[in-house]
Formats: C-alpha cells, sequence, structure tokens
C-alpha cells in the first residue's frame, strides 16, 4: 500500500488532530506550574507591573533564598527549611514501615491462607473507605494517651496506620498471581517463611514497591488535614508551614517568596515520579514460569 | 520392604474423596510414572508425597520411615514443578545453589555441586543468566539441576513436560529415561500423556478418579490390562473394544463377532479356563491394531493367526505404518498394516488376528475375565 493512499491520509489526519488537542490540554496543565516557576524568579515590583506570564526581566534567586531561609512563618522567620525536614522526617519512616506492613500482610493473605483470610483482608480494605475527617478526634485522643500528640512521631504512626490498608491491597493483589510452586519450591528447598519473603518474593515485588512508594510518599508528603491536626508549630510538616507562610504575610503580599515556597513543597514528590516512573514499565516477573 | 511404600493413602478436601485408598510400592531404582486422565488425583499423591498437601488417612514411607509428618524440607526429596518454578530474581546458578545454601552447605562446595550438575546438564554457559532470558528447554533443564544438585533420595517430577513444544518434548523424555538409567535414582514422575509413561516408567501406575486401576510394568499395563479403563487408556490409537459372545464351537471356546453378512469367530487361546464360564454370554474384546494386520506381516510361528476377509472402510497413512479401519460388530476397528499395502477404501481385504494378543472384558463390571495362573506368572515375572 502506497503511502498517499486515502486511508493512510485520512489516518495521519485524525493523528495531526489528535496531538493538537493534546497539545492544548498540556498547555492548560502546565501553566500554573510556569506561573509558578516565572514568578518565583521574578523581583516583587516587576510582579507588579502585573504581566503574569511574562519571563522574568531580571532573574533572582532572592526569593527561592527567603522562603528557604528566612521568611516569617507566624512569629519566627526562619523560612520552611525547618519544616522541609519534619516532612522528611515523617515520610521516609511513614512509608518504609507503611510498606512493609502492606508487604507481609499481602504475602501471608495470599501465601499463608489461614480460617478467616478473606474475612481479614475485607476489613483491612475496609479502612481504605474511612474518610480522614472522621477519626481526627479518636486519633487525637489516641496520640494523647501515647504521648505523641503534636509531635512527628505522632504524624508518622498515623500515616502508618492509614497507609496499612492501601499498601495490603496493592501488595495482597500483587502476590495473588505470584505463582505458589515458587513458595511450594522454595519450601521443598528448605526455605523458612522469612526466607521466602525476603529472598523469593520481594526481590520479585520491584513494580509494585514502586507503586506503593509513589503513592505513599504522595499521600504522605501532601497530607494537610493531619498535619494541622496533630502537629503545631515546630513539629508542623510542610503542608502547614506553607499555609502559614501564605496567611501570615503583613502587608504587600510576597509572592515570589510563596511561590518559591509552594515549589520547594512540591519538589520531593516531582523527584518521586522521576526516579521511580520508569520501573513502572518494567515487568521483572517474566521468566519465572512458563511463557 | 519396599523403598516407596504408598499405603492405603486417602486424602479428602472436605466433602470430596480425592484420594480412595491407594496402595503402591516401588523399589529403590525405580521409575513409577503415575498416569491418568486430569482430575484422577495423581498430583495431589505426588504433593502429598512431597509433602505440599496433608495426607488424610493411610501411610507414606520412604526407606522404612514414615515420613507423613515430616516437614517438605526433611524427606529428602526433591521435585520438578510443571512450571518449572525458577526463582525470577535469581541467576541459574543462584536457582539451582538455592536448597545446598539452605541447608548451609559452604559455599566453595555449593559452587562444586552446581557446577557438576550444570556440565551434567549441559548449562555450564547459561549459570549467569536469570530465568527471564532462558527458553523452555533450558528452564526445564534449570528446573532438573535444581532437584539434582540435592542428590536426595527420591525424585518428583508434575508434568515437566507438558510446557514443551512436541519436538523439545521427544529430545528431553529420552534425556530424563538416560539421566535416570546414568544416575539410578528413584524416580515418582506424573503425567496425562500414556507415550510418556510407556517410554519412562519402570513401573507405571494407571489412576482414574481416585482409584488405582493397576500397577505394573508397561509390558503389563499395555499387554494383560486389568480393565476397559487401563486398555483404553493405554496405547495410541487405542485398543480396539469389540462386542462378541463366547461360544463353544466343536468343542473349541470361540468368541463370535457378528459382522455384517457373516459372523467372525476368533479361538480362545488366552485365559481359556476363565472364559469356559462364560459360555454363552456377551463379552467385550480387546485387541490391538497392531494384533491385526496383514497376512504377510502376520507372525504365523505360533499357529495363533486366524485370518478373515472383511471390507476396508478408510486408511491412513502415518509414513511409518498404515492404519485400516474396518467394522466388526457395530464398531470401528484399527488394523496396523504394512505401509504401501495397496488398499483402496471400499475394497474387501484379509485381515489377520493374532488371537494370542486378544483380551477379553466382563461388560458389566469392565473387570478383565483372566485366568488365575496368568497373574501368577506375571508376578513372578516382575520378581
Amino acid at each position: 500500500m502506497s503511502a498517499a493512499s486515502p486511508a493512510a491520509r485520512r489516518g495521519a489526519a485524525t493523528r495531526v488532530v489528535l496531538y493538537a488537542i493534546l497539545l492544548v490540554f498540556a498547555v492548560i496543565y502546565l501553566m500554573p506550574l510556569y506561573v509558578m516557576l516565572t514568578t518565583s524568579f521574578k523581583t516583587l515590583e516587576e510582579i507588579h507591573q502585573g504581566n503574569m506570564l511574562a519571563l522574568p526581566g531580571e532573574w533572582t534567586l532572592a526569593p527561592w533564598r527567603e522562603a528557604w531561609g528566612s521568611a516569617c512563618i507566624g512569629l519566627e522567620c526562619n523560612g520552611v527549611h525547618g519544616y522541609f525536614f519534619n516532612s522528611i522526617k515523617i515520610v521516609i519512616p511513614a512509608v518504609l514501615i507503611s510498606g512493609l506492613l502492606g508487604a507481609f500482610n499481602g504475602y501471608v493473605l495470599t501465601k499463608w491462607k489461614f480460617r478467616g483470610h478473606k474475612i481479614v483482608f475485607g476489613l483491612i480494605l475496609f479502612s481504605c473507605f474511612i474518610p480522614f475527617q472522621i477519626i481526627l478526634l479518636p486519633m487525637a485522643r489516641v496520640l494523647g494517651i501515647l504521648h505523641l500528640a503534636n509531635s512527628t512521631g505522632g504524624l508518622v504512626l498515623v500515616h502508618i496506620v492509614y497507609g496499612i490498608g492501601f499498601t495490603t491491597l496493592f501488595f495482597r493483589n500483587f502476590y495473588a498471581s505470584f505463582p505458589d510452586e515458587l513458595v511450594r519450591a522454595a519450601q521443598l528447598d528448605g526455605a523458612g517463611f522469612f526466607t521466602i519473603f525476603f529472598r523469593i518474593l520481594l526481590p520479585a515485588s520491584v513494580p509494585i514497591i514502586v507503586v506503593t512508594i509513589i503513592w505513599q510518599f504522595t499521600n504522605v508528603w501532601n497530607d494537610f488535614l493531619f498535619g494541622v491536626s496533630f502537629a503545631s508549630g515546630d513539629s508542623a510538616p510542610i503542608t502547614v508551614a506553607l499555609n502559614n507562610l501564605v496567611n501570615s504575610s503583613t502587608g504587600v503580599k510576597a509572592y515570589n517568596v510563596n511561590m518559591a515556597a509552594a515549589m520547594v513543597a512540591a519538589v520531593p514528590t516531582l523527584i518521586v515520579y522521576i526516579l521511580a516512573g520508569k520501573y513502572f514499565l518494567r515487568g521483572l516477573m517474566s521468566g519465572s514460569v512458563k511463557g | 520392604m519396599s523403598f516407596l511404600h504408598i499405603n492405603n493413602v486417602h486424602k479428602r478436601f472436605g466433602e470430596t474423596h480425592v484420594l480412595k485408598g491407594v496402595d503402591i510400592a516401588i523399589e529403590q531404582g525405580d521409575f513409577l510414572v503415575l498416569v491418568g486422565p486430569s482430575g484422577c488425583g495423581k498430583s495431589t499423591l505426588l504433593n502429598m508425597i512431597a509433602g505440599l498437601d496433608s495426607i488424610s488417612e493411610g501411610e507414606l514411607l520412604l526407606d522404612g520411615r514414615c515420613i507423613n509428618d515430616v516437614h517438605p524440607s526433611r524427606r529428602d526429596i526433591a521435585m520438578v514443578f510443571q512450571s518449572y518454578a525458577l526463582y525470577p530474581s535469581m541467576t541459574v546458578a543462584g536457582n539451582i545453589g538455592f536448597g545446598l545454601e539452605m541447608r548451609k552447605v559452604p559455599r566453595k562446595e555449593r559452587r562444586e555441586a552446581v557446577d557438576r550438575v550444570a556440565k551434567l546438564l549441559q548449562i555450564e554457559n547459561l549459570l549467569d543468566r536469570k530465568p527471564g532470558q532462558l527458553s523452555g528447554g533450558q528452564r526445564q533443564r534449570v528446573a532438573m539441576g535444581r532437584a539434582l544438585v540435592r542428590d536426595p533420595q527420591l525424585f518428583l517430577f508434575d508434568e515437566p513436560l507438558s510446557n514443551l513444544d512436541a519436538k523439545l518434548r521427544v529430545d528431553m523424555r529420552s534425556e530424563i529415561k538416560q539421566l535416570h538409567q546414568r544416575l539410578k535414582t528413584t524416580i515418582v514422575y506424573v503425567t496425562h500423556d500414556q507415550v510418556e509413561a510407556m517410554t519412562l516408567a519402570t513401573r507405571i501406575a494407571v489412576m482414574r478418579a481416585g482409584e488405582l486401576q493397576q500397577l505394573g510394568t508397561p509390558h503389563e499395563v499395555y499387554d494383560d490390562p486389568n480393565n476397559l479403563f487401563v486398555a483404553g487408556f493405554m496405547g495410541s490409537p487405542s485398543m480396539n473394544l469389540v462386542k462378541a459372545r463366547i461360544v463353544e464351537h466343536d468343542g473349541v471356546l470361540v468368541a463370535q463377532v457378528a459382522t455384517g453378512d457373516t459372523t467372525l469367530a476368533l479361538p480362545i487361546v488366552r485365559d481359556r479356563e476363565a472364559l469356559s464360564d462364560w459360555c454363552g454370554r456377551d463379552v467385550i474384546l480387546g485387541l490391538r491394531p497392531e494384533a491385526i494386520t496383514d497376512p504377510a506381516s502376520a507372525n504365523h510361528r505360533d499357529g495363533n493367526i486366524h485370518e478373515a476377509e472383511l471390507p476396508v472402510d478408510l486408511i491412513e497413512p502415518t509414513g511409518a505404518d498404515l492404519y485400516v479401519v474396518t467394522t466388526l460388530g457395530d464398531a470401528s476397528v484399527n488394523a496396523r498394516m504394512r505401509p504401501g499395502t495397496p488398499l483402496r477404501p471400499g475394497e474387501r481385504t484379509r485381515f489377520a488376528f493374532d488371537v494370542s494378543r486378544m483380551v477379553v472384558f466382563d461388560p458389566e463390571s469392565e473387570r478383565r475375565i483372566r485366568d488365575e495362573q496368568m497373574i501368577d506368572s506375571a508376578l513372578e515375572e516382575t520378581a
């Protein structure tokens, strides 16, 4: 068939229209990011001149420095960096522990089935459907009893508890299609419960580990409600600090500083997506069994 | 005392009775093939030997030791799985050596053992690859290597060739057989393929619906089947089964088959004593295709050849043989003739029946009608 046949031409035309539409949507979607980025590099005078879409006439890093180190949040003027590290302190243990517990749950629920395993899984799954707002008061009480109120440790616990439902769901569904024969072969080879998990299943779980990390990292990092409810002052995560920064400016609104602080808050999730995203495409299970 | 003794073993999953008292005993060095249609319980039995399924009732003895409640890893058994079950994140060497590693064999010894097995199976150049980079046949070899390296008392194979293409399956089949002859290992092998069973086994256990139908050498199971099921299941093309009536004719016991305008009378030479009680009663005759030939290829020495002229319905050349289909009674019957025998459908030709190979079944119970001493002599033969 020649390239100029009517069918081929129609196909090409469809594709041009398709890409044009996609391009429009991409531009609309990326516009706020563009405004954020350019504004964060502008001086306040330039912002007040009004042209929001223009590139900075004079590039400056001052708003970033101020957002990081000297912007006033409430009464203190140390910037967002302390809160940024609060968020790091919360997100790393929360993601690792909830992920590991979810993986263990998935392993036991699929490979070491016990009487009532379906009910247990159903109950764990149920936690995915409980709205955040419902647990605020009981959780505050629990944290009080545990002496974890107003601490990053308390937030870690909240996020682990809230995350287990999702991580269990991910790993259970992944391991459900993991061949039982591999577990049986390992048993005959003399491997025990933990050896089978750490040597056989976990190394083959990279795709679902990546999914879990992206999901949990994004949820925990972007959380505002738990942060504002259970941690205040110095132990607040960056999302809360960002809110306070924007609200506590007196007199003139420093849009460039606000935008720079917002970028600081957004960068870690972006990095996780960029680094982990490529593992989504890899199928590490190929070749273990037939096919 | 036999090496592996499966003693009246039952398996129940809730209400369903999967294995209904199976008794099998084999000696060291035997190659036992469990064969039967799907759902007959052969894989369940294998898993019970491996320790992956529990035993509801009965006893499992390996080398005189009851292993009913021994953990799979302490039974000194290795298994090759249908799906190969290679660990996806480990190299071939890691896969083969994993069992030794779990048994805390030092690294150097482990390496040597892996190399030895890799050489035996000719996969030395694959040791650093991951299972995902291997072909089906290579994965099969790695799976076998993983079993061989541990040098266990007993090997279990669960339909190991069913995922290979036809050509590779035949190659691997003879390799497994060679391996068994060389290493003199004891093997229990599950398959639904009766050709695989015939070629590999020193002992075949034919199973159906959780019950053992017959245990014997390939020769016994093929030529001396216990019942209609075994007769029909083993052999390809399968045994011809024809309705007949036993009568006495001039003092000679014959099986009469009414076919079209004539009546074929095949003299009884086998199981004569038992069949004399069946005079005037209906039976089912079993004749292998190779027991019905053209007169020239028949073995006339023993005088057991009975010839008859019958119509040719269909001819099926396979290259090595020519299968000729005719009608006996109301059944289509396959005869095996020399290739190149000049025949055309619709013609009549002479068929030679080797009546010494004819077996007779009770149509009600489907059991074989056979003389007592036949069983004794069969036992002597195996002893």
